[in-house]
């Protein structure tokens, strides 16, 4: 009996070892910080898979300037997923859990467009997209401040460019998508980790 | 929904917080009154318009009656209205609805502020705010009005800090610059 | 910044009032938690002769109304929590998408801060 032992415990293992099988290409895990949400003092949390973003979108307000520039964008996506936690004490959160998010992004497609470290503000911020095809077909950003953390993951074909315009006041780091190159973004060194 | 008499609800804030919870409309009446003169004068000072504040801070109480159990404490309470007010507030300045204005009212019916102030120089600001951006304008607001600190501002709006502080430094800027032009004041007494 | 230009602000940006009934339409606005009513009004009770004699008709009436009424209510139920549904979808979608313009801006903030310059190595820093 001991081959059926052996067959289960490898049944048993093979989710696990297909971490992200189950999830669209360009998604990622997201931890659930359950304990986190306690200890914040202000949580954002946003799963918006393809069926809510679909309703979403049928009820954005056309009339409203920045609802219709979200209505254009979102028509491309098919997820948007955000965790962003606020704490009234430095670096209340735990490194691990990032960590686990930032591993996802070394895997294979992604490409780090911006690893920004700021020693003044003791801030980092990544933002990786998903290359397919010579197109960004998934973003994310990982934020983490002192009292503050944010986990941005927005899946589908991406356009920076409307992103941008949604706020109207910054400009997105142009994306070398056929040569592959990232711009120079790193003006801070590491401080941390 | 139990309907209690208005004396019958208690003076004790924690306590109409927790009826409001439960489904007491006296509570929630209280908790609105407690409320009110903030959450419309952020409308009236964002909007300009008598009207919109009006109809502005009925949403906000509309949203606060749905949103009820998700809110734990009265401070939680406070800062959760003055933050979807400032935002509803930005989101309709952002329509380009025929009711939203700029423009703020000439009417003198407001109820006056129970303290010495030369009433052209309140206009005369109030004007001027009304010319600032939606997003600089709210954090002017919550800031004079409401005495927010900068981080409870960057939080309430979903700014960053130092995009607050640019706001507030630009804005006072701005402002003093008006003031002068419109010889409200001399440069000399605003250094 | 003088203070002067700031105590101005607050004094000008005191508190208004709202109108005096402002509280009671909003307490009249506020959508109703209590469940069908009409059911309790149209429910046929205990009644002397008259609803003796005209009971079943009058309560095969009342039933149908009943049935009408609560139809229409729950469809209307079903199509306001769609509607609730949709309305906090979209704007959970806008808080979401506002999170990423700020973390993106704290992105492009960052880069295009200039680097900061290396003390020389001989000044003694206190």
């Amino acid at each position: 009996m001991k081959w059926i032992t052996c067959l289960a415990t490898l049944l048993l293992a093979v989710p696990a070892l297909g971490q992200n099988r189950g999830l669209p290409k360009g998604q990622i895990t997201l931890p659930e910080f359950a304990q986190l949400a306690d200890k914040a003092s202000e949580s954002v949390t946003v799963t918006l898979d393809p069926q809510l973003l679909g309703l979403a979108c049928r009820f954005l307000d056309s009339s409203d300037p920045q609802q219709a520039e979200a209505q254009k964008l979102c028509t491309s996506l098919t997820g948007i997923y955000v965790r962003k936690y606020t704490f009234d004490t430095d670096y209340a959160y735990p490194k691990s859990d990032i960590d686990g998010v930032r591993k996802q992004l070394s895997g294979p497609g992604w490409s780090r467009l911006v690893e920004a470290r700021s020693k003044k503000d003791q801030t980092d911020v990544d933002v990786y997209v998903l290359i397919d095809g010579g197109k960004a077909r998934s973003l994310a950003i990982i934020a983490s401040e002192p009292r503050e953390f944010a986990i941005v993951n927005i899946v589908g074909s991406i356009d920076l460019e409307q992103l941008h315009a949604l706020e109207g006041n910054f400009g997105v780091p142009e994306l070398e998508l056929e040569t592959g190159k990232k711009p120079t973004a790193e003006k801070a060194p590491a401080t941390k980790k | 929904m139990s309907v209690v008499n208005l004396q019958a609800a208690p003076d004790d804030s924690s306590s109409l917080l927790r009826l409001a919870r439960d489904g007491n409309a006296a509570a929630f009446e209280a908790l609105v009154r407690q409320h009110q003169a903030s959450v419309f004068s952020i409308g009236y000072r964002m909007l300009g318009r008598r009207d919109a504040a009006e109809d502005l801070a009925q949403d906000v109480f509309l949203q606060l009656y749905r949103r009820l159990d998700s809110i734990e404490t009265l401070q939680h309470l406070g800062f959760w209205l003055r933050r979807v007010a400032a935002n509803l507030a930005i989101d309709w300045l952002r329509r380009p609805a025929p009711s939203a204005t700029q423009a703020l009212d000439t009417e003198a019916e407001l109820a006056a502020p129970e303290v010495e102030c030369d009433p052209l120089m309140t206009r005369a600001l109030a004007r001027l705010l009304g010319e600032l951006a939606p997003a600089a304008r709210a954090v002017m607001v919550l800031r004079y009005q409401e005495d927010l600190e900068v981080a409870e501002i960057a939080t309430a709006l979903d700014m960053p800090v130092n995009t607050v502080k640019s706001h507030i430094k630009r804005s006072l800027t701005a402002l003093r610059g008006k003031m002068i032009g419109a010889q409200l004041v001399s440069s000399e007494e605003l250094p | 910044m003088s203070q002067d230009i700031e105590n101005e602000l607050r004094r000008a940006m005191r508190a208004i009032d709202p109108p005096a009934d402002f509280t009671a339409r909003v307490m009249r606005n506020l959508p109703p938690r209590a469940t069908v009513t009409a059911i309790a009004a149209a429910r046929p009770a205990a009644r002397p002769s008259l609803w003796t004699r005209l009971s079943a008709p009058v309560a095969l009436a009342a039933s149908l109304l009943v049935a009408i009424v609560l139809g229409q209510h729950m469809a209307t139920q079903q199509a306001e929590r769609q509607q609730l549904a949709g309305l906090e979808a979209s704007r959970k979608l806008m808080q979401a998408l506002r999170v990423t313009s700020q973390k993106l801006d704290l992105a492009y903030e960052a880069v295009q801060r200039p680097p900061p310059v290396a003390p020389p190595a001989e000044e003694n820093r206190s």
